[in-house]
Formats: structure tokens, sequence, C-alpha cells
């Protein structure tokens, strides 16, 4: 073990450390380096709390700025002094040594062309990695877990015994009565027509038209309400084949918005189990658009805020909001 | 194509009137316009001969739109309309001996387009015979076909930067028979126009003093 002169106490420390910690490491330089961030971190901090404090009162304006100038470049060649220091103290600490296999990877360090195939010293990088990613992902995923995002009625991580007995049923549905659903909802509200396509399989395309206003295609996953686009009544709804284009977004700002709100809405309005319920929510917070550009904001009174209607409904009162003024 | 308005715009006080204009495109530029090029529209005026005597001529007009490039308007003041493509010029050139071109009444505008999030405004010094008799905004609201639904927030975004200026709603959507709730097209557009410069040309006739 390499050692400096040092102080008695450190060489205690350093003897029982040393039992547990590798050869390679020079323990003293260690030390050193972590005083050295100590020290580095407390002089970036007075850096901030003196630009904090701001300028000192002297007689002069010029005075001031230039008291003030000195001593803003004093802290930083401070901050640049540790810092410098710090860079050397890290190059003396020196690195782990892997000369202590774990087991049977151990048996891969014996191959001595170690700088062309470094296999060891790369499986253990690759070893600590994949355990901070689990670590992170464990904890992204009990975040996740607090807001339910779920929007079918599918059990999953259920136990595997009663998993055959809770069937998805709102997920397999006859087109037929999804058709009825739609037909029937379609003829609540007599402003709003529904159109229903199948273009690819089973699951239904719905062509909303809403007065004069806007025309929103709802792509649907059996009676779920997977996603939306809502463009101009004045924009082309079909691509080149002839067929409904479901995907370029509107050219008008406006409802752009709108979309990016209606998709917002579909993930609010949601219950599993009545999934009828949650698509005759959805068009009715939808028809509330048919005064997009007729009303004012219900907050700030104005029509335009950027140059946008009051595009934002909300969910439980169907009042008109400026996306920037919503409460 | 949205709804549009069009509207005169009076020249300021002891200006002239390219620094009125210079005037109204710094305003849109501090509200955050973008320029978006130029447009021009322009208006023939073509006599139709052969008529009964007694009765006056009825004046034909044709207008191009720099924003429909391919297209070409026909139109009888208050009367039928006619929306042609672009060799429509040609054929009345054909049609001499029925229609005959009052070259010295051609009136056109040329400014600059700018565009306001989704609004498009286009600023342009109206000229007959290459003087300048007065300036003219257009502002188009694209999302919205329905002049009865939006007019409340074109005049709102008007006032922001024509001031006191701003001009009732333009009686072309009102004298449809579906009243204000009828879709706007590109024919409400230039019949808007072609009252403006009918409008011009008359105050110039009158003898009033237009810079």
């Amino acid at each position: 073990m390499c050692r400096h002169h040092q102080a008695p106490a450190t060489t205690e420390q350093g003897d029982k450390m040393a039992d547990v910690v590798n050869v390679g490491v020079n323990l003293d330089a260690f030390s050193h380096a972590i005083n050295g961030i100590q020290a580095l971190r407390s002089s970036v901090s007075r850096v901030f709390e003196f630009l904090k404090d701001g300028m000192k009162n002297r007689e002069t304006l010029e005075g001031r700025e230039k008291q003030f100038i000195a001593e803003f470049q004093d802290n930083l060649q401070a901050v640049n002094r540790d810092l410098n220091e710090l860079e050397r103290l890290s190059g003396l600490v020196g690195r782990p040594s892997e000369s202590h296999p774990l087991h049977n990877s151990g048996l891969l360090s014996l191959d001595p062309v170690q700088d062309k195939t470094p296999l060891y010293s790369q499986l253990l990088q690759a070893y600590k990695w994949s355990n901070k990613l689990q670590y992170h992902a464990g904890l992204a995923s009990s975040l996740l877990n607090q807001q339910s995002l779920k929007r079918s009625a599918n059990q999953m991580g259920a136990s595997a015994k009663r998993r055959p007995k809770v069937q998805p049923s709102t997920l397999v549905l006859p087109p037929q009565y999804v058709d009825d659903v739609i037909s029937r909802i379609g003829r609540m509200f007599p402003d709003l027509t529904i159109e229903l396509f199948r273009p690819n399989g089973t699951s239904a395309v719905l062509l909303v038209t809403l007065g004069k206003v806007l025309k929103a295609i709802v792509v649907m996953r059996s009676l779920f309400i997977d996603r939306t686009v809502v463009r101009g009544y004045n924009e082309n709804i079909y691509n080149e084949d002839g067929k409904l284009d479901i995907w370029t977004k509107s050219q008008y700002q406006v409802f752009q918005k709108v979309t990016d709100h209606a998709t917002t809405a579909l993930l609010h309005y949601q219950l599993p189990q009545m999934p009828d319920v949650v698509v005759r929510s959805f068009m009715t917070w939808l028809r509330s658009y048919i005064k997009l550009f007729q009303s004012p904001c219900q907050r700030c009174g104005h029509y335009l805020q950027d140059g946008l209607p009051p595009t934002w409904r909300d969910f439980r009162t169907l009042e008109a909001f400026h996306d920037t003024c919503r409460m | 194509m949205g709804v549009t308005c069009v509207c005169q715009v009076p020249v300021a006080e002891g200006k002239s009137v390219q620094q009125t204009v210079d005037i109204l495109h710094k305003k849109l530029e501090q509200l955050g316009a973008v320029k978006h090029g130029s447009f021009c529209v322009d208006c023939e005026t073509y006599h139709a001969t052969g008529n009964v005597s007694g009765q006056p001529s009825k004046l034909l007009y044709v207008m191009h739109n720099s924003e429909t490039p391919l297209s070409c308007l026909a139109l009888f003041e208050g009367g039928p309309c006619l929306i042609a493509d672009a060799n429509f010029d040609v054929l009345m050139v054909k049609l001499k001996s029925h229609f005959q071109n009052a070259k010295s009444h051609k009136v056109e505008c040329r400014g600059s387009r700018y565009r306001y999030c989704d609004f498009l405004i286009k600023v342009g010094t109206v000229t007959m015979s290459s003087s300048a008799r007065g300036i003219s905004v257009e502002v188009e609201y694209c999302p919205c076909v329905v002049p009865g639904d939006c007019w409340n927030l074109m005049k709102e975004f008007m006032q922001s930067f024509l001031g006191p200026s701003v001009p009732e709603l333009p009686s072309v959507f009102a004298a449809k028979p579906e009243g204000l709730f009828a879709a706007a097209d590109c024919v409400d557009t230039m019949t808007q126009y072609l009252e403006l410069f009918n409008k011009l040309r008359k105050q110039q006739i009158a003898g009033s003093n237009v810079r």
C-alpha cells in the first residue's frame, strides 16, 4: 500500500479502510480530494452569495461598480484555483484495481491482452449500469402507478388463477353494437353529425362534423376512443388515395390547439366499465366547440390571446377559456 | 379560404401615402406579424357595347387576385359573377366587339402580406393610372368560414393595429339570402375590393383631394 507522511489519525483510519478497500487507491489523496471538493463548493456558493448581495454602498456609481467587479473577479479566481487543485488531487487518487475478480466472471480477467479486449472492466461497467437502470426504473414505476392511466378494463398483473375469469369484455364487442351506440349518440345532437367508417379492419374511424366550425376524426378501438385529430371545416380530410387522412395535423394553429385539448379530454373521460358513457361525455364536450369563434374567454373577457380564440373548454362546466387563462 | 374584411384606411394627417403604409407595417410587426411576400389585386373595366340606345351600358369588371393566381373573376356590379381560369382574359380580347376595355379605368392594389397566427393581413396602396389614391387593408381569418361567428373576433384584432378606424361588418355578408351565417368565399372578397375601388374612383371624380 502506498502511503505518504501524514498525521497519525489518518493513518489509523487508513489502516482500517485498507482492509476493506482495494489496494490501488491512494487514501490520503482521496481524503485531500474530498476536502478539495468541499473547498470548491464553498467558493462557488460564495460567488453566488456575493452576486445576490449586489453592490455595496460607496460614494460614486463608478466606485461601486469598480469594487463590485474587483470582488467578483477575486471570487471567480478562487473558484478557479480550487478547481485546479481538485483536478490535481483527483489525478493522484488512482483507480480501484480490478485484481479482485468476482467468482466465475473473474476468469475473464485472466486474458493477458488487456488493452485489446478489456472484457472484464466492460463487464463490470455494464453490470453497474444495469443496476442503476433497474433502480431508476423501479422509482419511475412507483411514481407512475400512483396515477392510473389505464382506460380499459384489463386486469394485468392479477393473479394467474383469477385471470381466466376476468374477461376483458369491453374490448371485444361486436361491430354491430358499436355501430348502434355511435348512431344513437349521433342522433342526440342536432348540429353534430357522425359518420362511421371501417377503413382498416374492425376499428371504427368516426368523422364528426360540428356545424360549419370543425371536422374531427376520431379513431376508436372497439368502444374506446384511441386518438383524435381536429381540422377546420374547409380543410381537406382525404389523402391522395381518397381514404380518410387520419394523421395530418391541421394547418391552422387554433385547430392544432383544439386537437391537443381533445387528446387531453379523451384521457380525462375514463370509465373502463361503461365505455358508451365515455363516448357520450366526449361528444358533449366536443359539441361545446360550436361557438369556438363566438365566445369570449370567461376569465379575461377578450376574444383573442396571442391571436388565438378561447380554445379550452372546462371538462365540467364547458365554459370557454384561453389556454393561458384556464384555471 | 376564410372570412375576409376589406377596408380603407385614411391617410394620416400630414403624412404621405407611403408613410402611412410604413406606420401600419411597423404596428403589425410590433404585434408579432411576419412578412410573407406581396400581393396584387387588379380590376379592369369593360363597357358592354351593342346595347339598346338610351340605356346606360353595363359595366363588366374583370378582377385578378394573386391569392388565387390561376383564376379570374368577372362580375357585374350587384349582379351575377363568374369564376373562370386565367385564359378568360384572352377570351375578352376575342370579344372586343361586344365588350370594350376602358383602359384608363384600370385599378391596381399592391402591397405586402403579413401573417399573424391564423390571420392574413394585406396592406396595399390603391393606384389608378399610376397615381396613389388610397390605402386598403384586407384582414382574413383563415380557419372560420362563417362571417357571423367570427366578426367580433376580427374586430378585436383589427382594433389592435388599426386603432379607431375599424370598419363595420361588410354589407356583402348581410346582403346574402341566408344572411351572416352563409359560408364566405372568394367572390365576397372581390366584391368588397370592387366596392372600395369604385368608392376611390368616385372620390377623384368628385374633385376631393386624396393624397
